[in-house]
Formats: C-alpha cells, sequence, structure tokens
C-alpha cells in the first residue's frame, strides 16, 4: 500500500480512543462526557477508514458515514436531555445526580 | 432490490411515522386514539408478516439484512414485547401526555431489535444497537416534568454511548482482521487462515464482549442497570429489561455464535467470565433491595448471566437454550413488571416491595401472577425458568464448562431468597398501618389482561417445553446456515 502507512491510522485512532476514554473517566459534566464519547466514536472512524485503505474495500467507509451520521444523533439526543436538565434547574455535574441510589 | 424479506422492519418503521403523525392529526379522538391503535396494528401486521417469512433464509438489503428462523423468531419475541408494553402504558402519565413520541419511539425502538436480529453485516448491527438505544435514552427521559426520569434518561444516554463506542471500535477491528463487513463473509476469511493468536482479532473480541456487556446490562458494566430501571417509566423499564437484553444476547449469538464460531476456544473463557461474575453480583446485590424494581434490576444481571453461560458453551444446543430461555425470560419479567405498575397506580410508594404487603390477599389474580413469575425467575419445577437454566447450565456442563454451570446453579439458589421474600410480603405481610392494603382502584383491563396472558404463557412454555424447543433449534440452526 502506497501512502500513509496503516499502522499510522491505527496510532492516531487508538490515541483518539484513549482520550476519550480517559475523558470520561475523568470528566463530571455531562456536556464535555458527550464531547469524550464523541472523540470515541471517531477514533472508530479513523481506524474504520485506515482498515478501508488496507483491504482496498470501500465498506470500512460507508461504516464510518453511517457513524457519522448516528453519532451526531446521539448527541443531538444528548443536549435535548443537558437542556431539559437546565430547565429543572438540576445542577449541571454528573455526581449531583444521585436521586436514584441503592 | 429484494425487499420483502425486511418487510417486518418496515412496516414497524413506518409504523412508528404514522403514529407519530396521527398525534398531530385532525380531530380530537384521532389524536387521542389514533397513536395507540396505529401502534397495534403495526405490530400485529408486522408479527403476521414475521411468519409468513418463516422459513429458510432470504435476504435482504444487499445482504445487510437476513430473514431467517432466528431473526423472525426473535421478531415475534420483540414483537411480543412491544405490545405488553403498548398495553401497559395505558393511562400511564408519559403514555397520555406524549402519546405520539411515546409511541412512535417504542415502535422505533422495536424495529432497532429486529434489525439487531437479522443483521447481515457489521453496519446493520451497529445501526440497530443505536436505532433502539437512541429511541431508548428519549423514552427512559419523557416524563421530563420528573427528576428522576431525566437522570436515568441521561445516566443510560453517557453509558449506552460509552458502550456504544467501545462495541463500533471493536467492530472497526473486526472488519480490519478479516477485510469484510459481512458477517458470513467474516467467519469464512477468519477460518481459512489461522488468525486466533493475531492480536487485531483478540483486541476486537475483547471489545465486543465489552460493547454487548453493556447493553446486556452484564458484570463489569452493569452498574447504570438500577439506576436507569428505577428512574425510567415503569412500562419503558419493563421493555427495557426484556427486548433490549434479547436484542443484546441475539446480537452476541450472531457475532459468537455465527460468525466467529470456529474461534470458540478464544472467546469461551471470556464470555464465561462475565457470565460467572454477573450471577454473583446480580444474585448478591439484589439480595439488599427494598425498591422492588431495583431488585428486578439487579435479578435481570443475573439473568443476562445465565444467558450468557448458554453463549459460552458456543454449541447448537447452548444457542437453543438461550433462545428457549429468552422467550421465558421475557414473560417472566413482563409478569413481574405488570404487579409493578399495577402498585404504582394505587399508592405513592407502588415500588417499593414493602407496598404489596398484603397484596395478594386483597387481590388474588395479582397475587398469583406475581407468584407464577417470582417461582419462575428463581427456577421452581415446572415452570419455564427452571426448564430454561436446567438447558443453560446442561449445555455448559457438556462443554466441560462445569465451573460455570456450578456457580449458575449456586447463584439459582441464592435468588431463591429474595424472590420468595417478595412472595412472603405479598401473601403474608401486614401493611405498615395494619389492616388492608391502601387504596385498591380498578386495573385497567389490558394491564391486567397482559399480567396473566404473561402468566399463562410462564406455565404454558414450561408444560410446552419440547414445542418451543424444536422452534428453538430450527432456529439457533439458521445461525450456522451458510
Amino acid at each position: 500500500m502506497e501512502g500513509i502507512p496503516l499502522a499510522c491510522y491505527l496510532g492516531v485512532s487508538g490515541g483518539l480512543f484513549l482520550l476519550g476514554l480517559f475523558g470520561v473517566l475523568t470528566r463530571r459534566n455531562p456536556l464535555l462526557l458527550l464531547l469524550a464519547v464523541e472523540l470515541m466514536l471517531n477514533s472508530a472512524n479513523v481506524a474504520l477508514v485506515g482498515f478501508s485503505r488496507y483491504w482496498n474495500v470501500v465498506d470500512g467507509q460507508v461504516f464510518a458515514l453511517v457513524v457519522m451520521v448516528v453519532a451526531a444523533a446521539e448527541v443531538v439526543i444528548g443536549l435535548g436531555l443537558v437542556v431539559a436538565v437546565f430547565r429543572q434547574r438540576l445542577a449541571l455535574d454528573v455526581d449531583a445526580l444521585s436521586s436514584l441510589k441503592g | 432490490m429484494n425487499v420483502v424479506p425486511a418487510l417486518p422492519l418496515m412496516i414497524v418503521a413506518g409504523g412508528a411515522c404514522v403514529a407519530l403523525l396521527a398525534s398531530a392529526g385532525p380531530g380530537g379522538r384521532v389524536r387521542r386514539d389514533g397513536p395507540f391503535w396505529a401502534g397495534a396494528a403495526t405490530l400485529i401486521a408486522a408479527a403476521v408478516m414475521s411468519l409468513v417469512l418463516w422459513g429458510d433464509r432470504q435476504e435482504a438489503l444487499g445482504g445487510g439484512y437476513r430473514a431467517d428462523r432466528f431473526s423472525m423468531l426473535l421478531n415475534l419475541v420483540f414483537l411480543a414485547a412491544a405490545f405488553c408494553a403498548l398495553l401497559f402504558s395505558v393511562r400511564e402519565p408519559a403514555g397520555v401526555d406524549r402519546r405520539g413520541e411515546y409511541i412512535s419511539l417504542l415502535l422505533t425502538s422495536t424495529a432497532g431489535m429486529m434489525l439487531v436480529a437479522g443483521a447481515g453485516d457489521l453496519i446493520a448491527l451497529f445501526l440497530g444497537i443505536e436505532i433502539l438505544s437512541v429511541a431508548l435514552y428519549v423514552l427512559c427521559a419523557l416524563e421530563v416534568w420528573r427528576e428522576r426520569s431525566l437522570e436515568a434518561g441521561l445516566k443510560y444516554l453517557i453509558v449506552g454511548a460509552v458502550g456504544s463506542s467501545f462495541f463500533l471500535y471493536g467492530l472497526a477491528f473486526l472488519f480490519g482482521a478479516s477485510g469484510s463487513v459481512k458477517l458470513s463473509v467474516i467467519g469464512e476469511n477468519l477460518s481459512v487462515a489461522s488468525f486466533t493468536d493475531e492480536p487485531l482479532l483478540l483486541v476486537a473480541m475483547a471489545l465486543i464482549v465489552t460493547g454487548l456487556a453493556f447493553k446486556a446490562s452484564a458484570v463489569p458494566f452493569h452498574m447504570w442497570t438500577p439506576d436507569v430501571y428505577e428512574g425510567a417509566p415503569t412500562p419503558i423499564t419493563a421493555f427495557m429489561a426484556t427486548a433490549t437484553k434479547v436484542a443484546a444476547l441475539a446480537a452476541f449469538l450472531r457475532i459468537f455464535g455465527g460468525a466467529l464460531t470456529d474461534l470458540v476456544d478464544t472467546w469461551q473463557v471470556a464470555i464465561g467470565v462475565v457470565a460467572a461474575a454477573s450471577v454473583i453480583v446480580g444474585n448478591v446485590g439484589a439480595l439488599v433491595q427494598r425498591n422492588f424494581k431495583r431488585l428486578l434490576a439487579y435479578s435481570s444481571i443475573a439473568q443476562a448471566g445465565y444467558l450468557l453461560i448458554g453463549v459460552a458453551a458456543g454449541t447448537l444446543q447452548g444457542a437453543e437454550s438461550v433462545l428457549y430461555y429468552l422467550i421465558a425470560y421475557t414473560a417472566m419479567t413482563l409478569a413481574a413488571f405488570a404487579v409493578i405498575i399495577i402498585r404504582e397506580r394505587e399508592v405513592e410508594d407502588g415500588e417499593m416491595v414493602d407496598a404489596l404487603a398484603g397484596y395478594g390477599r386483597a387481590r388474588p389474580v395479582v397475587g398469583v401472577v406475581a407468584t407464577v413469575a417470582m417461582l419462575s425467575l428463581a427456577g421452581f419445577p415446572p415452570l419455564s425458568g427452571f426448564i430454561g437454566k436446567f438447558l443453560l447450565f446442561g449445555s455448559a456442563a457438556e462443554q466441560g464448562l462445569w465451573w460455570l454451570a456450578v456457580i449458575g446453579a449456586v447463584g439459582s439458589v441464592v435468588s431463591v431468597a429474595y424472590y420468595l421474600r417478595v412472595l412472603r410480603v405479598m401473601w403474608f405481610g401486614t401493611p405498615a398501618h395494619g389492616g388492608e392494603p391502601r387504596k385498591l382502584l380498578t386495573i385497567p383491563a389490558p394491564v391486567l389482561i397482559t399480567a396473566v396472558t404473561a402468566a399463562v404463557a410462564v406455565v404454558g412454555f414450561g408444560l410446552g417445553a419440547s414445542l418451543l424447543m424444536d422452534v428453538c433449534r430450527d432456529a439457533a440452526a439458521a445461525l450456522l446456515a451458510a
């Protein structure tokens, strides 16, 4: 394969995934959590496109396009819920959301 | 392009649009009753279509969707669970105020599950999982005036999205290791080359197990389950506890039982460990719960463990036991949630176990439904729960996984304690203020009928186990059919 080697795609993708995972584990603001999840989803896109080039088939690229739409839908729902929580004047901090316990 | 095999899926997706439009339609009557009838008609039409398509595999949507006995059988389970959820929602706050959205989202989620069960490639599989999850995130939070409902929705969204990311990353690696997104081609490509020691494939399998464990609420990714089950509107909880678990297990079977079946030695232990941990954590967690919804949430974690024991066996026998137990589990869980739904409308703290004190004596029918559901969940013969567990543990033992079978059996013995506690409170308990249980309202007929039907199904699946097993065997065989 000419051009960028597969290892570079996978390196970038793995880095993004771990960055996203780190964000999910450390952040407490739902907006930042959504951002971190977005990073994780898009890291998979990078991997998909890289593999798609490696195997020389377009399936992976189609998959990546589908994932983009899905990720957008997920973020829209997430933002909608965050707005609803804000309207209820609840704290925007997932640790403070703790009426469900046991 | 052949679309006929995908018709059940399309009917449900179309019905979701019709239900939404009906709620904005002309005339008060259409707006009030339209969505419900549109939903009911859609589910029945899709079930009929699934029965018509029962037979050998037909592919649709360029191989992205496969209508075979496996997907059609699961279609019927999803549709039945959605129908029950629809009937449970009659006069439920969220179901009344936002009928259109509520029923439309319920149908959308069902369509996503059907896509998972019939997925022919990784794209359809991921899309199905996402469609079902995204619709459920909204359904959980649909009672926006209730803080706990919103909290449940947001928690479910964030945890679910992380689970989806793991799952997707795993699928990306699976594509990378095999060079195809088609499940059938993946199986072939991986079985000719000896890829078993390929690190890429190992990472892919680990990520996929992680992602699906989130969806099936298996340990160690189960923490969200009690919170979300408690906060969501109860009919939605019932739908989530049954249909979502069926969909997640369907994905497990499609990937591990179907495509990666030749690599069973590689993934068997991983799934076995997840299964064993789920059985232990779920059963121990349920022992101390005072809230009935949370108790059922922990119980559902344990049930996910029992089901994964069958997946871990990795044989045809294991797959058919999983299918049998999924059907039985759906019936008994719906019956159990019906009791909460009935009680919840009568008293404010209706979801607590103590609110059921003496309720069995006051309402013998509901008491009997609860008794059947609890005994079956605990695994008393001759109910279907016992037969299902027996088959699952048997299939594991046959593969030499004795440790799994023993953990499963010990787990079910422990579970008897908390299931019977509910029944003791119900039949022999006295309400805190003494005398008769508070406030007995009339139960809406659809809810009661559904509850009784589910309980009858639990008994019926037990008595007619051999018939149902034949159907499950055909369905499981379709997984491996080339």
